[in-house]
């Protein structure tokens, strides 16, 4: 979210800065199982977006005193590549941007994995961003849940995330880089398909009780083609 | 048979099974496996080793402290050889003048760093964590550990052991399978065991998977 002189139209002709239409993602690939040292991963590549996740356990908690005794406990840690994107990223250790998403998919897989199943043990989920153009963290849970469902650990259900945002009047899906920065609104959220539980749900800047509705259901069509996508992924290592 | 993802439905009653979740009255599967509709059966593809009383396990021993040692599962849930009961009367009994344990009794002398085959006796739920008690503890000299997907076990095993009885018999090494992932073998052609383990572990979804382990042992073999 950006603004100022230097803002760019983001919709010409009816046409988003990429050619896109309003409700349209860009194209996903996915693949399932790619790090053999993983118990469970994935690469995904979302429009300019490329992704590797990898999952590791259950296994004991270290240090010990961070060990639930009724449930398994999650780590997360997001990251994006000193390489991927034209900013800097290339600072030591994670940043305050990366912690928060860490936290955010983190919460995203503690409503789906059963924890219950594995108490005093923890799961690691890594999400790599390798090459970043805008809605990563969106592309960093659906990566993940592949990854985690490749894994063998239990989970309700595979979760997918898609953000949607606002550019001048219109309701947009999917927000690239440019669109990120400079729309009026921006908000990513993670479904999980079966009951349509939001596992996560946040925004920048400001929808109408409306656009967030117009938003929802652009999210969830979407979230067909996503969770597809990660179907056929999953599927297309026992074929 | 056809393939099922985490949160596909299964049935729709509730039905008690392993993998599967019942919500609202239906039952959901929570990994991926085959569903065979006719018979309701469902295979889990990817799955993580649940301990259960019984289950022969392999691991290290990490730690070993007043008689009782730690052994390193490769799992959550860490396992505890205990020190045999002493018995309080007869030959066996201890005291200072002598008293040896009986010799079913007698247990083998652990160290770290040592890898024991043994079966879970108990799984406990401690105050922080799941421990298993494992009993009948013996120590595997020398061989070799393979890591093997939990969920390919019972394929590296075979109906009624054939699949590991051709393994063995094709490598003539000796071959444990522990159910928590961990396979130990020693004897003349490891590589070969080796690799005919991991052949099972990559195509166990594939059917004609005994003959083509059989082609691969032959063809190891010189053709014989």
């Amino acid at each position: 979210m950006g603004g100022g002189k230097n803002k760019p139209e983001l919709i010409v002709d009816g046409k988003r800065t990429d050619g896109r239409a309003f409700d349209e993602l860009r194209p996903i690939k996915i693949e399932a199982g790619v790090l053999k040292n993983a118990e469970g991963s994935a690469y995904l590549e979302w429009g300019n977006n490329k992704v590797l996740a990898a999952v590791y356990g259950p296994k004991e908690a270290q240090p010990k005193h961070i060990a639930d005794p009724d449930r398994a406990i999650i780590k997360c840690r997001y990251q994006m590549a000193p390489f991927s994107s034209l900013e800097e990223h290339n600072r030591s250790g994670p940043n305050r941007r990366a912690i928060e998403i860490s936290k955010v998919t983190k919460e995203v897989f503690e409503n789906v994995i059963l924890l219950d199943n594995f108490p005093g043990s923890e799961i690691d989920i890594f999400v790599e961003v390798l090459q970043s153009d805008g809605g990563t963290r969106a592309a960093g849970i659906t990566a993940a849940a592949v990854a985690v469902a490749s894994s063998g650990i239990p989970m309700r259900d595979i979760p997918y995330a898609v953000s949607a945002g606002k550019a001048g009047d219109q309701i947009i899906l999917d927000l690239n880089k440019i669109e990120d920065n400079y729309s009026d609104a921006d908000m990513p959220v993670a479904i999980a398909p079966r009951n349509n539980d939001i596992l996560l749900l946040q925004m920048d800047g400001s929808l109408s009780k409306e656009q967030v509705s117009k938003a929802m259901e652009m999210i969830q069509k979407a979230g067909e083609t996503v969770t597809k996508l990660q179907r056929d992924a999953l599927e297309a290592r026992y074929r | 048979m056809r393939i099922i993802l985490p949160g596909d439905k299964i049935s729709d009653n509730p039905v008690r099974m392993e993998n599967a979740i019942v919500e609202n009255g239906k039952t959901y599967a929570t990994v991926m496996g085959m569903l065979d509709d006719e018979h309701g059966s469902f295979i889990p593809l990817e799955s993580v080793w649940y301990p259960r009383q019984g289950d022969f396990v392999i691991g290290i021993v990490e730690n070993s402290k007043n008689n009782v040692h730690t052994v390193q599962l490769d799992s959550p849930f860490r396992g505890l050889i205990l020190p045999p009961p002493r018995p309080r009367f007869g030959r066996g009994r201890d005291d200072r003048f002598g008293g040896r344990p009986q010799r079913e009794e007698r247990q083998e002398i652990l160290r770290v760093g040592d890898v024991v085959s043994c079966f879970v006796k108990d799984v406990k739920r401690e105050a922080d964590q799941i421990i298993l008690i494992l009993e009948r503890p013996r120590r595997l000299f020398g061989g070799k550990l393979v890591e093997v997907r939990p969920s390919k076990i019972p394929r590296v095993i075979g109906k009624a052991s054939t699949m590991l009885k051709q393994l063995e018999d094709g490598t003539k090494c000796t071959i444990l399978v522990g159910l928590n992932g961990i396979v130990w073998m020693k004897g003349e052609n490891v590589p070969l065991a080796q690799k005919a383990i991991n052949k099972i572990q990559e195509e166990a979804h594939i059917s004609g998977l005994t003959e083509r382990v059989t082609e691969l042992l032959a063809s190891q073999n010189g053709g014989s």
